[in-house]
């Protein structure tokens, strides 16, 4: 029995010759049964985002058996909920990451500017004359981390404290959306309009062209997300501490708050600025785990729930008025986020 | 104490010391707080080091564990340069207790000390049986055991002190530098925390060199003791070689008067001068 005091309560050590592993409990439970639920959640999307399709035809259709319903589904609705579910994983594991780093609950790519970036060069772009949707990806990238860069810059004195890094990053998230509406109401009416909708973030036509980049991009980072998951771990120490240990913590910092801003920035490119999710998926998965981390899987597996969640709700709420998926994630993260505020603790720990 | 002093020396004509600093010269911007200066930690013994505050001894140690790159000259741990070794591999011979460690949110005991098993663990081996041991047995030295499961901010100074070094403990270096560990404890606490620093080094032979501000404490605990004064070395050798009450005078600036240490026999320092002495 004293051995096993040695070992972090709730974890189950998990042993293959020399590798060994520490697995949380709790946390592997929450991600199976968000799993389970964005797997539901999934099948009701396919189901019933619109016209009802009974659940053994989807299921078809997603297994590439021959259905009628192969159009509703297959072209229209999968590629759709593809893209909402990524952008959704995408946006849960960068606000994990950002608050880890910055170790403030507030600090989530959509608060301090990342994803103003990424919509401030893009809708630029699109309204003056870039027509290419093939180039869209990259410049939300570009954007996302000019943004950051110049955030980091700015709130940078000889050291980086988290409440300023916030505040900056508030400033510099409103003064880009005053530049995107700017280049909106410069450019051509029709692109303005068509951009004033990508900038409320929503899913709507979005098929395979846009499911499978999105797809690949994702696929490529996701062996950065498993060493983040496991470097994670050592931020929420202080510096010396770290050094100590033999952690070069600034750079762990730098390549957690990149993948952050890359992930972000290519869900803004995806599917708009869809608000909030970043700065909630994190927060609800840590309390569901009660892990001393941010858990990144089940961070992502949250942010993938909450956008196919709202995007079904946003098409049958009121129908046949179609909201945007980000009204409904708006309508859901800003009453957190005030509450955030008042709750005070900006220079707290994420 | 003389056993020990024996038994290990003070670095005099044997093989070099493992730690030791060279024209050593630490700056903050452009405040030099250390100029030049070389010392030689000697090996498997206990170094405390003393001086009035703003001295450069926290300075000098945060140099020796790497927290802060010289302006000029080197740290030498085994004769290399410390900036040319790699952090990791740094940490698995020298171990660091900062002043003031920050633990992360909500983390238990348990989870801490282990943390200090971090320079030994990769990706896929999280958790091995030298683990296990290294853990399990610097919270019995450390008598933390009790506490495995308790969060780390609900403990009371002491108990956080002793998690602390558990977690110093459990990285298994023969190094360890500890950086004012007994600030912010009762006294009954700073017995215990230099107690156990004692016993570390009797019984496992490790190198420990401490910052200490009560040079009584220091006189009792130390082998090894270094007296700082303006970022240069005063006097070093025994406690009871070296302080007298003209060190004390010249270190501190303090009128004072030496006497064998009722419980050790270690010098005792007590502030202030005879009545009728002097003036």
């Amino acid at each position: 029995m004293t051995l096993s005091l040695a070992r972090p309560a709730g974890y189950t050590l998990v042993r293959a010759g020399r590798a060994s592993f520490l697995v949380h409990r709790r946390a592997t439970a929450v991600a199976l049964a968000l799993t389970l639920l964005l797997a539901a959640a999934c099948l009701t999307y396919l189901c019933a985002a619109q016209s009802y399709v009974a659940p053994s035809e989807a299921l078809k259709v997603v297994l590439g058996q021959p259905s009628p319903d192969e159009l509703t589904v297959g072209t229209f609705r999968l590629p759709r909920m593809t893209v909402g579910l990524l952008v959704g994983a995408a946006f849960g594991v960068a606000g994990a990451l950002i608050q880890t780093v910055s170790r403030n609950p507030l600090a989530s790519p959509d608060i301090i500017g990342v994803t103003q970036g990424a919509s401030a060069l893009t809708v630029g772009a699109l309204t003056f004359g870039v027509t290419s949707y093939a180039y869209l990806p990259y410049l939300s990238v570009a954007g996302g981390l000019l943004a950051a860069a110049l955030v980091y810059v700015f709130a940078w004195r000889g050291g980086l404290h988290a409440t300023r890094f916030v505040l900056i990053g508030i400033g510099f998230a409103v003064a880009l959306r005053s530049v995107t509406n700017l280049f909106m109401t410069k450019g051509d009416y029709l692109v303005a309009q068509q951009a004033k909708v990508w900038m409320t973030g929503s899913l709507a036509d979005r098929g395979w062209d846009e499911a499978v980049p999105v797809t690949w991009a994702l696929l490529l980072l996701t062996p950065f997300v498993c060493w983040a998951a496991r470097a994670q771990r050592t931020v929420s120490m202080d510096d010396d501490t770290a050094t100590a240990l033999g952690i070069r913590l600034g750079r762990v910092r730098l390549g957690l708050a990149l993948l952050g801003v890359v992930l972000a920035s290519i869900a803004t490119g995806a599917a708009g600025p869809v608000d909030f999710v970043a700065l909630l998926a994190p927060q609800l998965a840590r309390r569901m785990t009660r892990t001393a981390q941010i858990p990144l899987l089940s961070s992502a597996l949250t942010g993938a729930v909450i956008v196919v969640v709202a995007d079904l709700l946003g098409r049958k709420l009121f129908e046949p008025t179609q909201l945007p998926v980000g009204v409904l994630t708006a309508a859901v993260g800003a009453p957190y986020l005030i509450w955030l505020i008042i709750r005070g603790r900006t220079g707290g720990k994420a | 104490m003389t056993e020990t002093d024996i038994e290990t020396g003070t670095g005099t004509g044997r093989r070099p010391a493992r730690l030791s600093a060279r024209d050593l010269t630490l700056a903050y911007e452009d405040r030099t707080v250390v100029d030049g200066l070389d010392v030689d930690i000697p090996d498997g013994a206990v170094t405390v080091i003393v001086g009035p505050n703003a001295c450069g001894k926290s300075t000098l140690l945060r140099a020796l564990g790497r927290l802060l790159k010289p302006a000029r000259g080197s740290v030498l741990l085994d004769g290399t340069e410390l900036a040319r070794i790699p952090t990791r591999a740094i940490a698995r011979s020298l171990g660091l207790l900062p002043q003031s460690p920050v633990a992360p949110e909500a983390i238990t005991v348990a989870d801490l000390v282990s943390r200090g098993r971090q320079p030994h663990q990769r990706w896929w081996q999280q958790w091995s049986d030298a683990d296990e041991h290294a853990v399990t047995e610097a919270m019995t030295r450390t008598d933390t055991a009790a506490l495995a499961e308790r969060s780390v901010d609900e403990l009371s100074g002491g108990q956080r002190q002793r998690v602390w070094i558990a977690m110093a403990l459990a990285q298994e270096t023969d190094l360890l530098l500890l950086d004012e560990p007994t600030t912010y404890l009762d006294i009954s606490h700073q017995v215990e925390v230099l107690d156990l620093c004692r016993r570390l080094n009797h019984e496992r032979g490790r190198t420990v060199v401490a910052v200490l501000h009560d040079l009584n404490q220091a006189a009792r605990y130390a082998d090894h003791l270094i007296a700082m004064k303006s970022g240069r070395i005063v006097a070093q050798g025994a406690p009871s070689d070296i302080v007298t009450a003209d060190l004390v005078r010249d270190v501190f600036g303090l009128e004072s008067v030496v006497v064998p240490d009722p419980v050790t026999g270690s010098p005792l320092v007590v502030a202030g001068r005879p009545w009728g002495a002097g003036d």
